[in-house]
């Protein structure tokens, strides 16, 4: 009995360190609900953030268009010279689910980057960038022409 | 059907540019169609780009990236050859991958 009792306990010894080795990832990196939130922007963001100091810099380049033609579509280039970026949360202010796309890099990427995100209507993106613990941010205004449904 | 992902790859001087694009409608829930009937959500979820089965890149997304949404990165030591995996999941669990060789 004991014998039995001893093996079952080696597989589980085992068995525990080989499945985390196969499955680290899968466990850290969930999409959160409550992160997409549609919601407003202000408490959103200071929950998301709660107890973290941000550092604003111009060290996070962001390019946006000015005036955006079309809401829809608006695309928005992010970098960064600084190391240790361990990657870009995208926020667009006015819109209805204001958190747009949380981005995670490895070491083996730079921190530089493109996408497309919708804007509802005139206002500032907003991009914060993990450094190690700390928080860099960074904004930009954009006008929108044409933004409303469809859009955010 | 044709695979929703394209990817491009460039080497470059410094780096391997890597270009994605992933075809989906990315609906927040908000809009309707032309009968004023709300379409329902449905957009990705989660994008993940591994190089040589190494997650190098994940990408939280909301419904508020574009329709179609198209990334560009750039990996800092990239060799041609290498396989890069792009996978995504979308809000009612359908999803897909592709993987490309670095050229």
């Amino acid at each position: 009995m004991h014998r039995r009792r001893f093996l079952s306990h080696c597989i589980q010894l085992i068995a525990a360190p080989v499945i985390a080795l196969f499955y680290p990832k899968q466990a850290t990196s969930a999409w959160l609900a409550s992160h997409f939130a549609t919601t407003e922007f202000s408490p959103q963001f200071q929950q998301l953030y709660a107890g973290l100091s941000i550092t604003d810099t111009t060290d996070i380049e962001i390019s946006l268009p000015d005036i955006a033609e079309n809401g829809a579509v608006v695309p928005i280039s992010i970098s960064s010279k600084l190391d240790n970026i361990q990657g870009f949360d995208i926020w667009v202010e006015k819109n209805p689910t204001p958190l747009a796309a949380e981005i995670h890099f490895s070491a083996d990427v730079l921190a530089v980057m493109t996408g497309r995100i919708k804007m509802a209507e005139s206002c500032q993106v907003i991009v914060i960038a993990h450094q190690n613990q700390g928080l860099l941010r960074n904004q930009k205004w954009v006008n929108v022409m044409q933004g409303g449904c469809g859009t955010g | 059907m044709a695979s929703s992902i394209k990817i491009r790859s460039q080497q470059l001087d410094d780096y391997t540019e890597i270009k994605v694009l992933l075809s989906h409608p990315m609906e927040n829930g908000r809009n309707r169609d032309v009968n004023g009937i709300l379409i329902p959500a449905h957009f990705i979820q989660e994008m993940i780009i591994e190089l040589n089965n190494k997650t190098i890149i994940t990408a939280d997304l909301g419904g508020s990236v574009s329709k179609n949404p198209f990334f560009t990165f750039q990996l800092k030591n990239g060799n041609s050859g290498q396989t890069l995996t792009v996978r995504w999941i979308d809000n009612l669990g359908q999803s897909d991958s592709a993987e490309h060789i670095l050229e």
